[in-house]
Formats: C-alpha cells, sequence, structure tokens
C-alpha cells in the first residue's frame, strides 16, 4: 500500500494534471491526497486513474459516518463538495435531481418552500445525500413513506472501473432493466462515486403532532399510519402527519400528551454506537438487548425494526450474544462507530456473499473503493 | 439418461411435459411473440426448482421460469431448447404474521387470492395489476408489477421484503427478510424487476399494507380529454398523491360500456377514476382539494362513491376494461411507457397523432397519477402484416415518451419486446454494467438468455476478478 510520499509521485505520474486541478485545498487531509471532481466525468477520471495505480480510494460527503465498516485506510480521498447543487427540481412532478455532495438540509429547506420534503434523515445534520444514500439510511418517517431506497429513482455514478454509469430510471415508476438505483444505494461507496440522484418526493403534511404515549406497541396498533413510532428511555412518542382535522382527531383518540411538533430524539452521539435491525414484532426484545449490554441512550424504530443504542464502552462478550439473538431471528447487529479488531462491524456475512463478492469485482476490479468496508470484508 | 429422461425421474412423467400440444399450450405469454421451450416442467417445490436447475446446467440447456404468463413483454417466452419451469403449482400461502404485518408466499400464488385469503384480517397486498385475477406473485415481483394502488403505495418491489432464489448454479439463497436493511448489497431489490434473468424466485416474504378506515372513490367526467389530464398533473401538482389516479379516454369508456354496463359517461371525452384513502377527516379534504381542481378545469361531472356497493361499481368499469378491449377486436396490444407527470397532456396528444398516422384504432386506459400511459391498439392479427405495423406504431409511441423525459417501461418490463429500444433510454456503458450484474448472479448466461439487455451489451472486457 502506498503512503504519502509515494503515493503523490505515484498519482503525479499517473495523471498529474487531473490531480492538480482537482485537489481540494480546503479539506484538511488526513490522507495523503483529497480531490473534488467538479463533475462525475473528472471522478470517473480520477478513479481510472486510481485503478490503474491501485491506490485504496475513499469518498466523503459530510465526512460523518467515516467510521462505519472497517475503515478503509484510503492514501486517496474523493469529495463531493464540488458536486452539491439542486440540478433540477420539479415541484409538480414531486422530483428532484441532486448533486450527491448536497447536505441534507440544504435540500429539505429549499423544497419545504412548496412544502415538499425528499423524506431524508431528520436529523443528520451534515450529512449529505450521496453519504446518505451510500450507508442505506432512512429517516424515522420510513414507517409512512418508506425506506430512502424507494425514492431513489435514479443515480449516475463513476464506477471503480472508471466510467459514467447511469441506472433505474428519471421518473417514478419503471421496470427498466435492472434495479440499479437499489444496488447504489447502501453499497457504501463500495462500487464507486455517486456523484448525482433522482428522488421522488413527498408532500409535507399540513399538519402534525407529537403524541406522548406509555404504551407505542399499543398506540401504534390503534392508530392509521402515523409517520413514526419511537420509543427512547424517556418515553415513547407517536408523530402524526395529516390535515389538521384528522391529526386532532388522532391525538384525541390516542390520548396522550401532544405537541404541534415533530419533536424528534437527539441524535445518538456516543463513541461506541450498536444498531439492532430485526423483524418489526422483534422490536421489545431488541430494546431488551440492548438494555442488556449497557446502553446508555437508545432510540427504538417500532413498526420498523431498528433500534439504535449508544454505549460507554464496547463489551465484545455482551454485544456478540445480543448479535447472535439478532442473527437468530433472521435480523443484524450493527456497529456502526466504535467497532475494534474484536468485533466485526456486520457479523455474519449474508449467504449470498459470493454474489456479493462477484458484483463488487465487477464495478471495482481494481479492489481500490472502500476496499473491505462491506460485510464478509469485500 | 438424457435430460428429459432425468427430469421424469425427478418429478415423474406427470410433471415433464415435451409433447408437441404441451409445447404449442406454453409458447406464448401475453404479448405478441412466441417460442417454443424444448421441455416444459411443472416443480412443486424449492428443492425440486433446484434440482432441475441442476439437470439443466449439466444439460447446457437455457432455462426459462415461467408464472401465470400473462407478461405483456415476451419475458416468459422460451428460447430455443429451453427448459421451461412453470411456478403454479408453489402457490401456497406458508404463513401470515398478522403483528409483523408479512406474509410468507409460493411464487405461483395468484395475485388476488392472497388478499382474499386476508380478509376479516384487516391487511392486504397492495399490488393490484389489472391482471390479479391471473398473474403470480412471482411473476409480479420478477416484472416489478404496478396497478392502480401502486401510485401512493410503490410498485411491487416496496412490498417484496426478502425472496428466497435457485440460483443460476442451483444453489438456494434467501435474499432480504423480514429485518430492516439487511447488511451487504440489496440483492432483493435486484432481483425485483430482473424478469427471470438473475435466478428463479421460489419464496417470497410480502409485506402486507393496514387496510384504510375511509376510502372515498370519485368518478370525474370530462368534456375534453386534455382537460382531464390537466386535472391529473394539477392533483400532483398541488402535492396531493391520492391512493389511485386512473384515466380512460372515450373509446375505452365506449367499448367498457358495450362490455358490461358500468355506468360510465359514454358521452364524456375521459373520466378520471380517483381515490383517496385514510382517516376520515383527512379523507374528506383531500376528496374536496380533487373536486376543486377539476371543476377549475372544466370537469362535467363528479360522481362520489362513499360506501362498498358505490365503489365497486365505479371501479367496475375500469376493471371490465380489458375484457371489454378483448371483446371489441380479435386481438389487441397494451403498450407501457411513463413520462414525467408534468409532461402527460403533451405527450398523450402525440401519441394520438402517431395512432392517426398509422389508421390504427387507440384505446387508452392508464395510470394518470404517476404518469404511466398504456395506449391501446386493438386490431386484426390475421391480416398480414398487421402485427408489425401496430409494433412499430407502438414502439413510436414509446420513442415520443422517452425523449420527453420518460422511460420504455413502468410495470410490464422489457422482455424480448422492448430489448432492442434499450439504447433509447441508456448508453452502451450503462448497458455494459447492467450486464456486469447479470454476470454476477449467472456467468454462464443460463437463466432467460436473450431478455432484457440487447445482443452485446458487454461492450467492454470481462473485469479479472
Ligand atoms: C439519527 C441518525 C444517526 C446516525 N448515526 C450513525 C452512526 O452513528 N454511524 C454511522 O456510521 N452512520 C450513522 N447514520 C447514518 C448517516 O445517515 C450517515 O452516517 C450519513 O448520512 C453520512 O453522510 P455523510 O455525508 O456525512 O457521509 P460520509 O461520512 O462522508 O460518508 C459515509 C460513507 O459513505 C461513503 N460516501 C459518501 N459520499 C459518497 C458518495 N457520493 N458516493 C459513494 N460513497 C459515498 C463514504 O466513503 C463513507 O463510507 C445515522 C443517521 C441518522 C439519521
Ligand atoms: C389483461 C392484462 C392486464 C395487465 N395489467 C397489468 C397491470 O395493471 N400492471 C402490471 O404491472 N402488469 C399488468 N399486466 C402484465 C402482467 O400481468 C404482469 O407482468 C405480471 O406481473 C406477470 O405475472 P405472470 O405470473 O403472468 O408472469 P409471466 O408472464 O409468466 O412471467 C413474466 C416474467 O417474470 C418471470 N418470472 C415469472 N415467475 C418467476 C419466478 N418465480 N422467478 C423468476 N422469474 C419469474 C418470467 O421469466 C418473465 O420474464 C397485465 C397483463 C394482462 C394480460
Amino acid at each position: 500500500m502506498f503512503r504519502s510520499a509515494e503515493l503523490v509521485t505515484a498519482l503525479r505520474s499517473v495523471t498529474r494534471e487531473l490531480f492538480e486541478r482537482l485537489r481540494d485545498e480546503t479539506v484538511d487531509a488526513d490522507a495523503a491526497y483529497v480531490v473534488a471532481p467538479a463533475s462525475i466525468e473528472e471522478a470517473a477520471a480520477v478513479l481510472a486513474a486510481a485503478a490503474d495505480a491501485g491506490i485504496p480510494t475513499t469518498f466523503r460527503g459530510g465526512g460523518n459516518r467515516r467510521q462505519t465498516g472497517a475503515p478503509a485506510a484510503a492514501d486517496l480521498i474523493v469529495t463531493t463538495t464540488r458536486l452539491a447543487s439542486i440540478i433540477d427540481w420539479r415541484p409538480d412532478d414531486l422530483t428532484v435531481i441532486v448533486g450527491a455532495g448536497l447536505p441534507v438540509d440544504d435540500l429539505e429547506s429549499e423544497i419545504a418552500e412548496r412544502s415538499q420534503t425528499a423524506v431524508l434523515p431528520e436529523t443528520a445534520a451534515g450529512s449529505t445525500i450521496g453519504g446518505v444514500l451510500a450507508a442505506g439510511a432512512s429517516g424515522y418517517r420510513r414507517l409512512r413513506y418508506g425506506p430512502t431506497r424507494d425514492r431513489v429513482l435514479q443515480v449516475r455514478m463513476a464506477t471503480g472501473y472508471g466510467k459514467v454509469v447511469t441506472g433505474g430510471s428519471p421518473v417514478v415508476k419503471s421496470s427498466t432493466g435492472y434495479g440499479m438505483a437499489r444496488l447504489v444505494t447502501g453499497s457504501l461507496g463500495s462500487l464507486g462515486l455517486i456523484g448525482e440522484v433522482t428522488l421522488k418526493l413527498w408532500s409535507r403534511p399540513l399538519a402534525v403532532s407529537t403524541v406522548r404515549v406509555d404504551d407505542a406497541a399499543a398506540a401504534y396498533r390503534r392508530t392509521y399510519r402515523p409517520l413514526a413510532v419511537l420509543e427512547t428511555p424517556d418515553g415513547a412518542s407517536l408523530y402524526l402527519g395529516g390535515s389538521a382535522n384528522q391529526v386532532a382527531a388522532q391525538a384525541v383518540a390516542i390520548g396522550g400528551r401532544a405537541s404541534p411538533n415533530l419533536a424528534w430524539p437527539e441524535p445518538i452521539t456516543d463513541p461506541v454506537r450498536v444498531e439492532m435491525r430485526v423483524p418489526a414484532a422483534c422490536v421489545e426484545e431488541a430494546i431488551r438487548w440492548v438494555q442488556r449490554i449497557g446502553a446508555t441512550r437508545w432510540i427504538a424504530q417500532h413498526g420498523v425494526g431498528i433500534v439504535s443504542a449508544g454505549i460507554d464502552a464496547l463489551d465484545v462478550a455482551g454485544v456478540g450474544a445480543a448479535r447472535a439473538w439478532a442473527e437468530s431471528v433472521s435480523g443484524a447487529l450493527v456497529v456502526l462507530a466504535g467497532a475494534d479488531d474484536r468485533i466485526d462491524p456486520w457479523g455474519t456475512p449474508p449467504p449470498s456473499i459470493e454474489i456479493q463478492r462477484r458484483i463488487k469485482a465487477a464495478f471495482d476490479p481494481a479492489g481500490i473503493c472502500n476496499p473491505s468496508i462491506l460485510p464478509g470484508r469485500l | 439418461m438424457d435430460a428429459t429422461a432425468r427430469l421424469i425421474e425427478l418429478l415423474g412423467v406427470d410433471r415433464v411435459r415435451t409433447e408437441p400440444i404441451d409445447r404449442m399450450v406454453y409458447a406464448k405469454d401475453s404479448g405478441v411473440t412466441a417460442g417454443e421451450p424444448a421441455i416444459v416442467v411443472l416443480p412443486e417445490t424449492t428443492a425440486e426448482v433446484a434440482a432441475v436447475v441442476r439437470i439443466a446446467a449439466a444439460f447446457d440447456m437455457p432455462i426459462v421460469a415461467r408464472g401465470a404468463g400473462t407478461g405483456l413483454a415476451g419475458g416468459a417466452v422460451a428460447c430455443p431448447g429451453a427448459l421451461l419451469v412453470v411456478l403454479t403449482r408453489m402457490n401456497q400461502i406458508v404463513m401470515v404474521d398478522e403483528v409483523g404485518r408479512t406474509a410468507l408466499v409460493g411464487p405461483g400464488l395468484i395475485n388476488l387470492d392472497l388478499s382474499h385469503a386476508l380478509v376479516g384480517r384487516n391487511l392486504h397486498f397492495a399490488p393490484d395489476p389489472s391482471s390479479q385475477q391471473a398473474s403470480t406473485i412471482g411473476g409480479n415481483a420478477a416484472t416489478n408489477a404496478g396497478g392502480p394502488h401502486c401510485l401512493a403505495e410503490g410498485s411491487t418491489v416496496a412490498h417484496v421484503l426478502g425472496v428466497e432464489v435457485v440460483s443460476a448454479d442451483g444453489e438456494i439463497l434467501m435474499l432480504g427478510g423480514a429485518a430492516p436493511d439487511p447488511p451487504g448489497y440489496d440483492l432483493r431489490g435486484l432481483m425485483v424487476g430482473s424478469e427471470g434473468t438473475l435466478g428463479i424466485v421460489t419464496q417470497l416474504l410480502v409485506r402486507l399494507t393496514e387496510n384504510p378506515p375511509q376510502t372515498v372513490t370519485m368518478l370525474i367526467a370530462f368534456d375534453d380529454i386534455n382537460d382531464a389530464a390537466r386535472t391529473g398533473s394539477d392533483i400532483i401538482g398541488a402535492g396531493l398523491v391520492p391512493a389511485a389516479l386512473e384515466m380512460m379516454d372515450h373509446e375505452m369508456i365506449v367499448a367498457i360500456e358495450n362490455f358490461v354496463s358500468a355506468g360510465l359517461p359514454v358521452e364524456a371525452d375521459a373520466v378520471l377514476l380517483a381515490e383517496v384513502v385514510g382517516h376520515a377527516d383527512g379523507v374528506a379534504e383531500e376528496a374536496g382539494v380533487i373536486r376543486s381542481i377539476a371543476v377549475r378545469n372544466r370537469a362535467t361531472d363528479v360522481r362520489v362513491a362513499s360506501d362498498e356497493d358505490e365503489r365497486a361499481l365505479l371501479w367496475k368499469g375500469r376493471k371490465s376494461a380489458f375484457g371489454a378491449i378483448a371483446q371489441a377486436a380479435p386481438d389487441y396490444y397494451l403498450n407501457d411507457t411513463v413520462v414525467p407527470r408534468t409532461r402527460f397532456v403533451d405527450v398523450l396528444g402525440e401519441i394520438y397523432a402517431i395512432a392517426d398516422r398509422y389508421g390504427i384504432r387507440l384505446m387508452n386506459v392508464f395510470h394518470a397519477g404517476d404518469g404511466n400511459l398504456h395506449p391501446l391498439v386493438s386490431y386484426d392479427a390475421s391480416q398480414p402484416g398487421m402485427t408489425d405495423i401496430v409494433v412499430e406504431a407502438a414502439h413510436e409511441m414509446v420513442c415520443v415518451a422517452v425523449a420527453a423525459g420518460g422511460t420504455l417501461s413502468g410495470e410490464h418490463g422489457i422482455g424480448l419486446e422492448k430489448r432492442d429500444l434499450m439504447d433509447q433510454v441508456f448508453t452502451d456503458v450503462d448497458l455494459d454494467a447492467q450486464a456486469r450484474i447479470s454476470q454476477a448472479f449467472d456467468p454462464a448466461r443460463r437463466m432467460n438468455p436473450g431478455k432484457v439487455l440487447p445482443d452485446g451489451a458487454r461492450c467492454f472486457d470481462r473485469p479479472s476478478s
């Protein structure tokens, strides 16, 4: 593997002019070299050169999720800071095309003007759309609107073999070729750089409400399509959205203390963070498991099956036991942050690992894109 | 032993068909292409499917999966020498989980049979293709089928949580599952919509949707189809996504009324069928907004149904459309293409102009809310050359939609019939990337070869792994 001086020499010898032009002085480089392409074509040229020279490469949006997966020891960082605009917002079609480097909050506040939302994570300040897509992250409102991947209509990317590829279709409904946009969503930058995405939008509900309840599961069963049902150590809440009359009527029917806004819990920032992903019916048991491994803070998504938790220190045996349970109910326990050599961030690789390996090889034949970030250290 | 003998040994003589009559029965789907399989098998278990695939591999036979054969793209049409694997006998409902709102089903289960089995449990399977009385859930997944209620609920892919698959080398794999966001690539999301080219789906874990507490259905009539189309666009532009928003043009209305008396206004140039669902208070407000948008666009009549019987009557016309077409002419070509919802008025106009130019009879019944057009040509295929003319016109219509920023297919898939149009929406490099996916699943190119991707899609060197 290259390190600083050697790397720079290698890069210069490959395409000196290209790299110098794209070099990003604004990012403090903890890797040897940071480039900020201004187009997907430039990103593809960078990746082609990196693939030729065998330079391990990572991608950076907001830089919030650098820990996840096995941290790739990359010598080259490609950032999306110059691919960060709203390219085409079509409010009357409920779609938008954006550069991957656009911060989630910037998009949401822009389209809120016409009362629209891309249903991206609610508390992901500083995250970019490319980062969210790469992570396959969804907001709490997925209970009502489905996960992020269902709204990714088209992706333009620079592949690990240095080509610009468009996958998916630019319209809200399509059976035209393979679900490339679905493949790329959640691929953690292991196939290449996501440059541009077309997203499906929804209207924001006219009225919203957060209702505190005692028994989240019971209240959920009695309420038609809340936006989210969250439980934390501080209690449980139903999040409602709809017309003013509807929300008022639903809040009364639930019978808890209601406030006329969406009061999302503070994101978890502990140094060690884990996420249980289990069938929705197993959420309550998953909560007991994260308590057992010493979670100080946790957020459970009823109806979805995700419990994220922050812990002070990694208890390897405890996390191993919790993971064994999660996998026994066909779920997973992912260590989002704070994983070390003693524990794999993902757990048992999926049975389809061989096909996954072949897909990785097909899109990143030189193995340079976020190496070993995926389950099975792909 | 030859392949047939091996298959008979596995399945018994009754479930291996090689007679000319059998091969003819299975030579077509519901589109316009045809091709006889060499052998037809009817497995009943996943293990049998896996064994069948291994036998086919041993004899180097291509494999084509088939559900009910209602596909309209030629996806289930056999290529030369193919082993056709018919999955209709794998039609069991293995499990329904009312708390987790999921069901585990066989791929051969007929779509509507699942919703029937759920009556009384306040749940349903949301994808509702017009073919739901006949098409299989495996086929729906393979084509990423849509239907009127996929406007708000999403196409089949949003309702398939996991698939059990027999891969090209005969291995049984579970992709996805009941837990959200499984680590690794979303192979489930690739399998859905892959039209049998990445493996055979042998079981599906599907998401069930809560029945809405209240439903209001509206039938809105217009004197001018452009007003109807603009109403559809304006509803979406207002940020409203109704549960369903369907449109039928005059020709279609008349054909339906001649077939069944559904009470459609035969004097109208077009009707919109809109449905809003949800909490009682919210539904009333949304219905009010739709009504005022329609009136602003010169609607001549707005009929509202709020009880089940009235609703059933309003839907009866829409649901009888294909029966009506079958009666109106001996053959029909049902096209499928999507445009951005803002472009839908102009594209519709261009599509009528193409039909006029070719002198063919066009009817339209389609999913207005998501811009999914279904221009439908009724014709007589026994007239020499007629099918070719119709297909040519249909392709021109698709190209008009693509030029407007749309795509080839919204729900029927690519199969054989649109395969050679793929280069209208994808570059060589894009197609090569898709070929890499198919190669990763099926290096020997055994599963439904020649479908979806045009020949020579792989234009770059095979990556060395
Ligand atoms: C409430 C909440 C809490 C969360 N907590 C965590 C957490 O604790 N740990 C965690 O890891 N995630 C967490 N996430 C997921 C979170 O959405 C992502 O961390 C975040 O979106 C990353 O965005 P970013 O722009 O900062 O990406 P980055 O941190 O810059 O990158 C994230 C990953 O994606 C890759 N990537 C970034 N941009 C691209 C691109 N354009 N193309 C290809 N690959 C790219 C990077 O190489 C990296 O592997 C959380 C999300 C929410 C909503
Ligand atoms: C009158 C009529 C109305 C229709 N309306 C609609 C509509 O509203 N919406 C819509 O989306 N479609 C519609 N269709 C098209 C068709 O019904 C759908 O494409 C349906 O999903 C096909 O299901 P099937 O079981 O008939 O599949 P088939 O036609 O048998 O096969 C379709 C494709 O799926 C593959 N396949 C089937 N089963 C499997 C399996 N188990 N594993 C892997 N691959 C498999 C086949 O190889 C083929 O490529 C309509 C068709 C007709 C005739």
